[in-house]
């Protein structure tokens, strides 16, 4: 089964707006569902006014929270 | 012709009781050479310290403005305050000047000659006899090689132990078998300074019973970095500057999301970042193929700034962070070049962020103080 590539920044201004708190998330899920997540960093993804940013299977993502970014990947896998 | 860099490690212990160290170390840095004076002042405690201190800033700053010899030590007998018990006006010196060919000039006057240590070899760095200024000093030139040292003691390290441990004191010799055990191709120069002073207080059995200063200076290749931080004011000149980070010699780091895409798009590598904070404060570091460091912008840098400022904690840290690895870097080298993007992120002026963000400059700038400080030879370059 093909993996979710999820992208998250970790630039300056999404770091000062929170990328720490995505990865946390993502790294709190069960092991089933990390399983089917490949997780990167990201040093720039063009949108730091909109920061925190990620990047889900080539689509960015702006401003997102950790509750939106659980919720998207449990829509997603 | 190669050019060399002075590594200087020193080492001192005061005189039991006292608060100030009666032998003082004067480091100077020119173009192309390095003058390092060790002196010991008569006596010991406050009195020592002025003495040895002018004797060392009066030789310093003399022979860095290229004075001959036999002037600085005219100036040095005339202007030393004399002691109101022994009428004497009165501190040993001894004087090393390398040029970064490996040309050495050693000048001692009334200390302990200098060891050579060369490969597995130690010997008495090789002097003659003179008469300067009604002073008899040794004086001696040698072309140095890579990796060689010469190691200056004062009296307090030879007579280490005497009438305790050691009837007679450690001694010149004793020193010697020391440094031929100690001493290693690798060995730093602040490694092997230590060592001397650590078994110097040994055999005073931790009363030393005079000021002992071990100073170690070591030959090698002067160290080159670049750290290319922030994107060109004008994109149009990326490519131009890019290819100019990657041809310069030595370590290159890049610091910046946008800078470190850059490098990518130029190299053709891809960059790739770590997600784990080793400091919640500093982000991950990245990579890229062929570069030595590859971290986040301004708040890494300001954080490594921070680092180098308190040198002694910095070389213990075994932290991974890449403010860590970048002030380690940078302590590494000898001569750095910052080639400092000016262009503006208009997203970090966003005001609930760290004032430092909006003032990249005012970190750079201090950055190159700081290195200054640490004797490094620094060039900013804003583009």
């Amino acid at each position: 089964m093909q993996k979710l590539v999820l992208e998250i920044c970790v630039g300056t201004s999404c770091h000062l707006l929170g990328s720490q708190d995505l990865i946390q998330m993502v790294e709190r899920f069960p092991a089933e569902v990390k399983n089917k997540i490949e997780l990167q960093g990201a040093t720039c993804l063009g949108a730091c006014g909109k920061g925190p940013n990620v990047r889900i299977n080539g689509t960015i993502l702006n401003n997102m929270t950790p509750e939106q970014l659980q919720q998207i990947i449990c829509d997603t896998i | 012709m190669q050019r060399f860099h002075a590594e200087v490690g020193v080492s001192q212990l005061s005189k039991h009781g006292e608060e100030l160290c009666g032998d003082n170390v004067e480091v100077v840095r020119t173009a192309n050479s390095t003058i390092i004076v060790l002196s010991d002042g008569l006596g010991s405690g406050v009195k020592a310290n002025i003495l040895a201190m002018l004797t060392t800033k009066i030789a310093s700053s003399m022979l860095k403005r290229g004075i001959p010899l036999e002037e600085v030590v005219n100036t040095i007998a005339q202007t030393l305050p004399v002691c109101r018990q022994r009428k004497i006006a009165y501190s040993t010196f001894h004087i090393i000047k390398i040029n970064e060919t490996g040309l050495t000039n050693v000048i001692e006057f009334d200390c302990p000659t200098s060891f050579l240590l060369r490969g597995h070899h130690v010997l008495p760095f090789p002097s003659q006899e003179k008469i300067i200024a009604g002073k008899t000093v040794r004086e001696g030139e040698l072309m140095l090689q890579e990796n060689d040292k010469i190691v200056m003691i004062s009296d307090g390290v030879i007579h280490a132990g005497i009438g305790g441990l050691l009837k007679l004191g450690w001694g010149w010799q004793g020193v010697e078998q020391e440094l031929k055990t100690a001493n290693q191709m690798n060995t730093d120069a602040e490694q092997l300074s230590q060592q001397i002073i650590n078994c110097c207080q040994g055999f005073y059995l931790d009363r030393p019973g005079d000021d002992s200063t071990a100073v170690v200076v070591k030959i090698r290749p002067k160290r080159a970095l670049t750290l290319f931080v922030g994107p060109p004011a004008n994109s149009a000149n990326d490519e131009r500057i890019t290819k100019r980070f990657l041809s310069r010699a030595g370590k290159k780091v890049v610091a910046g999301g946008t800078t470190a895409h850059i490098v990518s798009r130029i190299t053709g590598k891809p960059v790739t970042t770590k997600l784990n904070y080793e400091d919640p404060q500093i982000p991950p570091i990245g990579h890229i193929d062929g570069i030595d460091l590859v971290t986040e912008g301004v708040l890494t840098v300001n954080a490594a700034v921070e680092r180098m400022l308190r040198p002694k904690i910095l070389k213990q840290s075994t932290r991974q962070d890449g403010a860590t690895l970048l002030a380690k870097m940078l302590m590494d080298a000898d001569i750095i070049t910052l080639l400092v993007g000016t262009a503006i992120n208009p997203a970090h002026q966003n005001p609930s962020f760290p004032n430092q963000l909006n003032i990249k400059s005012q970190v750079l700038t201090k950055m190159q103080e700081v290195l200054l400080n640490l004797e490094k030879q620094v060039e900013i370059e804003w583009l």
